[in-house]
């Protein structure tokens, strides 16, 4: 086995996704603990980390552009790979107002986003050690 | 690691949320008091204060370099800013053995309206406890991250 491939094995497509994942649940948790924060300071409005409908669309994208065609299944692959990285976005939500000091934040929907994040964030972290392990076991050959 | 960032967000607002129940319980103890303040040459009764929140705006070295490195902006936290008096008229109560009351019988009382103070308290003390929340979600996400790899 060349040493390149053995590269190539922890930098596939599904883990980078991951780790753009992981990276965005961390800026998820920032941003939920930030609003959390400031839920009694005036004129505060909320923000938002959006990631996963972007991510979703840059793939329905992908999915419709060109695909190769292979005679033989020894050909290169030619057509939507891991796409390019998309970055997760912070949005605030200037429009709405939810108490009477021109405050916009939920509490009850911040909590649950927190909980939904949390457990997001452990199973994408499950997810990525089970990605380790098929490979621990694919070097050790037993 | 910048997860250490939402540490920092929660316990900013852990501390402005205790100063808050600070200022509410400074009110309830001096509900009654009429001598808050000497002012030329006559006392002034307690006058009510309250907090001023806004997010935590100063950056930090680290914030100044995240941003540069086009790492998007989150908020940094909450800060009471300032503590402000309660500008509303005292309460005359009629009590002419007061030593405070006026050639009338009237003594100025604190602005203070307990019923007031205890939503307030109420509300700082929910606050803080969903900020515990966000703060003990962090650390589990933080514990959960060492395990990768193991």
């Amino acid at each position: 086995m060349k040493v390149g491939k053995i590269v190539n094995l922890l930098s596939g497509a599904s883990f980078d996704r991951l780790q753009g994942a992981i990276d965005t649940s961390n800026l998820r948790q920032k941003v939920i603990a930030n609003n959390i924060a400031n839920a009694d300071t005036p004129n505060f409005k909320r923000s938002d980390v959006s990631f996963e409908s972007m991510l979703e669309q840059e793939m329905d994208r992908n999915s419709s552009s060109l695909i190769g065609n292979r005679t033989d299944s020894r050909h290169f692959y030619i057509g939507p790979n891991s796409g390019s990285m998309v970055s997760p976005q912070v949005t605030t939500d200037e429009t709405t107002v939810y108490n009477n000091n021109l405050n916009n934040v939920d509490m009850d929907k911040e909590m649950s986003q927190l909980a939904q994040n949390q457990l997001k964030y452990n199973a994408l972290i499950q997810q990525l050690n089970h990605d380790i392990k098929l490979k621990r076991i694919v070097l050790e050959g037993r | 690691m910048n997860i250490s960032n939402s540490f920092n967000i929660s316990a900013s607002a852990l501390t402005a949320q205790r100063l808050r129940m600070d200022v509410v319980s400074s009110n309830i103890a001096n509900a009654e008091t009429t001598r808050g303040r000497y002012v030329d040459g006559k006392f002034e009764p307690y006058r009510r204060k309250m907090v001023v929140m806004q997010p935590y705006q100063e950056k930090s070295f680290a914030n100044v370099l995240q941003s540069e490195l086009g790492e998007p902006d989150v908020g940094r936290g909450v800060k009471i800013t300032q503590i402000k008096e309660d500008q509303a008229p005292f309460k005359q109560v009629y009590n002419p053995t007061h030593p405070d009351a006026d050639s009338n019988g009237y003594v100025s009382m604190p602005n203070v309206d307990v019923l007031k103070e205890m939503v307030d308290m109420i509300s700082a003390t929910r606050a803080y406890e969903s900020n515990v929340t966000a703060l003990n979600a962090s650390k589990s996400m933080f514990m959960k991250a060492l395990e990768i790899g193991k």
